[in-house]
This record gives C-alpha cells, structure tokens and sequence, in this order.
C-alpha cells in the first residue's frame, strides 16, 4: 500500500517534505495505525505519537487524505492510496506527525474545565438525577484529540482568542451541569466577540470528530442560553 | 537546546485540506455577504434614481441591455439567493432545526446547489 | 471589547436584521409578483406610502447594521494588525452611516 507522509526532522530539515513509502500489509493491519506501525519498523526515523491503540487516548490525531481522524480507528479499507498524512492543520510541528498542542490546551483551560462549587459539601456525594446526567451524554466523552480545533477555520484565523470547538464543547459540559454553581460566570466568560462568537456555525468540527460528538450544536446551545439570559 | 528555538513549520496548505459541503455553503455565505456589501452603495443610488423623474426611471429599465450589466446582476443575483439561503438555514441551525450533522450536510447541499441553479436559471433569461 | 456590539448583542443584531430583511424580500417578492409596477407614477406612488417607505427604510437600516456585523466579523478573521484594521473598520463605518443618511433623505425628507 502507498503512502505518502510528511516528513520533518528539525535538527536535519530545513523544511517540511513529502516521502512516499510502498508497503506490504498484512492481512491483521486492519488500522491506519497497524500500517504506520508497519511503516516504522522498517523506517524507526518516522515519528508519530500513539498510546492506546483504540480511539481513547487521543493521541494520533493527525490529517489523513486532508481529514484529521485517529489513526488507530481509521479503516485501511476505507482509504484512497496513496494515503497522504500529514501532522494536524495549523499546529507547530515539532516533528513528523507530532504536534505542538500547548495553545489548544491552553483554550481548554482557559473555560475552566472542573466543577465549580463552593457551597458546604454535602454529607455524602453530590446527588444528580439521572435526566441531569443524561445532559452530559455526548459532551463528557471528548478526548480532547484537536481533530475537530485543528480542522475549525475560526480556529485558524485566531487560535489565540478563539476558544475552539473541543474547548466549547467543555464549557457547555460544566455550564449544563446541574452541580456546577458557576453557570452565569460561564457564561459571561464566553460574551466576548472572540471566544464563543467567532464559530460561524460550519460545522467542520462535527464533521470530523472521532467519537461523534457536536460542538457546533454544544455552541448553538450556549447562544441560546446567552440569549435566554438576556431577555 | 537553542535549535529548538527556531520556528516550527505549521502544516496549513488549503489545497491540501479537505473542505466539507458545509464549509463550502459557509465560505459562499461570506463571498456573497461581501459581494452585497460591495453592491450596496448602487443598490441606493439606483433605488433613488429609480425615485428621481420618470427618465430615470425609464433609464433604469435600459440597464441590463449591457452584457457587462447582465453578467454583474447574475453575480449579484447568486449572492443574493447563496446569503438568503445559507442565512434561513443558520436561523433555523439556531433554534435547533436541521443541526444534526447528516441534516446540516443535506441543507447545505440543497442551499449550494439551488443558489447556483437560480442563478443559472436566472442567467438563461436574461440572455 | 464587551459593549455595545461585541460577542452576544452582535450577533444578535444580526439575527434580528436578518428576520426583518428576509421577511420583508418575501414581501417585494410577493408584491412584485403580483402587482408590479407599471409607471414611474406608480412605482413612485407605492414606495412613497408611509408604511410602505418606513418599512423600506427599516430594511435599509437593518442591511446597513447586518453589514456591519458582517464585515465586522470578516476583519476580525482576517486583519490582525490594528495598523490596518482600525482605518478599514472607520472607513466602513462611515460609508455605512453616510449611506443611512442618504436612505434618510431618499425615503423620509421629501
């Protein structure tokens, strides 16, 4: 099967380049991972980072064929030779396909991802009923991968200010959470023109999010609460 | 490790990068936002043309003889039809209505091709 | 940057803007479907009834607000350095106010 992977090495490269690699599969590489896996044993230089092998660690994110996806979910089968792969759209490469991820976590602490509750804590736990933790199905299973940042135009324009879909999906995470006290703070955090409002609603992120979650709908669903505030 | 100081490439190549159907109704949204904005300022002045003596009034019906005129209204015409579709499709996506994935795929298909079919139809008779 | 037209209200005023003009092109729409018109008297006539000529400057006020927020947005995605983002933000915001006065004097002195 062919590839063809983008190749950097900063203490050899001068820029970024393309190698095209053959390589023989066998009948058990069934993962995109399994090949690069294949790949690397025959050419230790190619760098890439990997950990749990199936889709729950987050940690192979990478463009494949000009779609970030994981590679350890993603199908041989399904893939258009040669394949191309290439480290995550608008990220610092530090080498091969491994990305500099320091400003999208820096987005994702800046929505303050944790509980936030100072009333006297309760006897035992916190009690939620099972509608209110049914509200977070579909928000807490993120594993903050960056497909869906990483493929977000209003991210690349300004990654700075604009917290991104992974970061938002988060927020709207603890903002609908019933033992959150911090709600309205949330979300007038969020009430600048940049750090929610520069999503334009398309969508890209849940086009390519590896787990199936929406954080263009997680985003409409903040604007309406702002907006029910509001009134 | 004063050699890691140096710049890190960033892989951002648009050729390179797929753009999904919504992204294409999303980056219409803003051409044809702007190509509005641009035709504004003779949008007014036409309309107070159309206001001032009935020459110009007449005058007005003789624009469009122009094939330069023709083919500027048909731009004009497809952004008007791309914004209105693609803004109807955000107000609904705001409530709520068709933001599922497979449904915002499918009225983006629909709001691309039917602007670009209008104003291919539009095109048609104006020639 | 919170204020009068950052983050919630923007967008807002966007969305308000964009009910209005969408609801209102339906309307000529309609009417020009219907009833066109036939004369520069009657074409004059109609749009110079005061529901007529406030609704039409209504719309142009909401296309003006709507194009601010737009280009608005387009320059916060695009122009970073202030060197040229503030003069491009006056220079729009001008020509938008000078054209409100203008739909001013075309639809509500005369």
């Amino acid at each position: 099967m062919r590839f063809s992977i983008y190749r950097y090495n900063p203490e050899q490269d001068s820029a970024p380049w393309m190698q095209g690699y053959d390589i023989a599969l066998r009948p058990e590489d069934r993962m995109l991972l399994d090949a690069l896996i294949r790949i690397k044993a025959e050419d230790d230089s190619l760098t890439f980072r990997r950990s749990c092998r199936e889709g729950v660690c987050g940690s192979d994110a990478m463009s494949i064929n000009g779609r970030n996806g994981l590679a350890c979910i993603t199908r041989i089968s399904d893939l258009k030779e040669p394949v191309e792969l290439r480290p995550l759209p608008s990220f610092p490469v530090i080498r091969d396909l491994v990305v500099d991820m320091t400003l999208f976590f820096k987005q994702y602490h800046s929505v303050r991802p944790y509980l936030i509750n100072d009333e006297p804590a309760p006897e035992k736990e916190h009690l939620q009923s099972p509608e209110d933790r049914d509200k977070l199905d579909g928000l807490y299973e993120c594993i903050l991968c960056a497909c869906c940042t990483s493929q977000c135009p209003s991210s690349w324009w300004n990654p700075d200010k604009f917290v991104g879909p992974a970061g938002l999906l988060q927020a709207y995470r603890f903002i609908i959470d019933s033992r959150d006290r911090a709600t309205q703070e949330r979300l007038d955090d969020l009430n600048d023109p940049y750090r929610l409002f520069r999503c334009r609603s398309i969508m890209n992120c849940t086009e390519v999010c590896p787990r199936g979650l929406s954080p263009s709908r997680a985003i409409e669903k903040i604007r309406l609460m702002m907006v029910k505030g509001s009134l | 490790m004063a050699e890691f100081k140096q710049a890190r490439p960033v892989f951002f190549d648009l050729v390179r990068i797929r753009f999904p159907v919504g992204a294409v109704a999303s980056i219409g949204h803003r051409v044809s936002g702007v190509v509005l904005v641009l035709f504004t300022p003779a949008l007014i002045y036409l309309f107070d043309a159309s206001l001032r003596s009935a020459q110009d009034y007449q005058r007005l019906g003789a624009l469009l003889d122009h094939m330069l005129a023709k083919a500027l209204a048909l731009v004009i015409f497809w952004a008007f039809a791309h914004h209105f579709l693609a803004g109807i499709r955000h107000l609904l996506m705001d409530v709520d209505v068709g933001s599922s994935l497979t449904a915002a795929r499918r009225s983006a298909w629909v709001v691309n091709v039917t602007s670009v079919s209008l104003a291919l139809g539009a095109g048609w008779a104006l020639l | 940057m919170r204020g009068a037209f950052s983050g919630l209200r923007a967008w807002l005023l966007q969305r308000l803007t964009a009910v209005y003009m969408a609801a209102f092109s339906a309307f000529l729409f309609l009417h020009f479907a219907t009833d066109p018109p036939v004369s520069f008297e009657s074409w004059r006539d109609w749009v110079m009834r005061p529901e007529v000529s406030i609704a039409t400057f209504v719309f142009f006020t909401a296309l003006l607000l709507h194009a601010w927020v737009g280009i608005r947005d387009v320059v916060l995605d695009y122009l970073h350095p202030m060197m040229v983002r503030v003069p491009v933000l006056a220079t729009v915001g001008f020509g938008l106010v000078a054209l409100e006065a203008w739909t001013a004097r075309i639809l509500l002195i005369s």
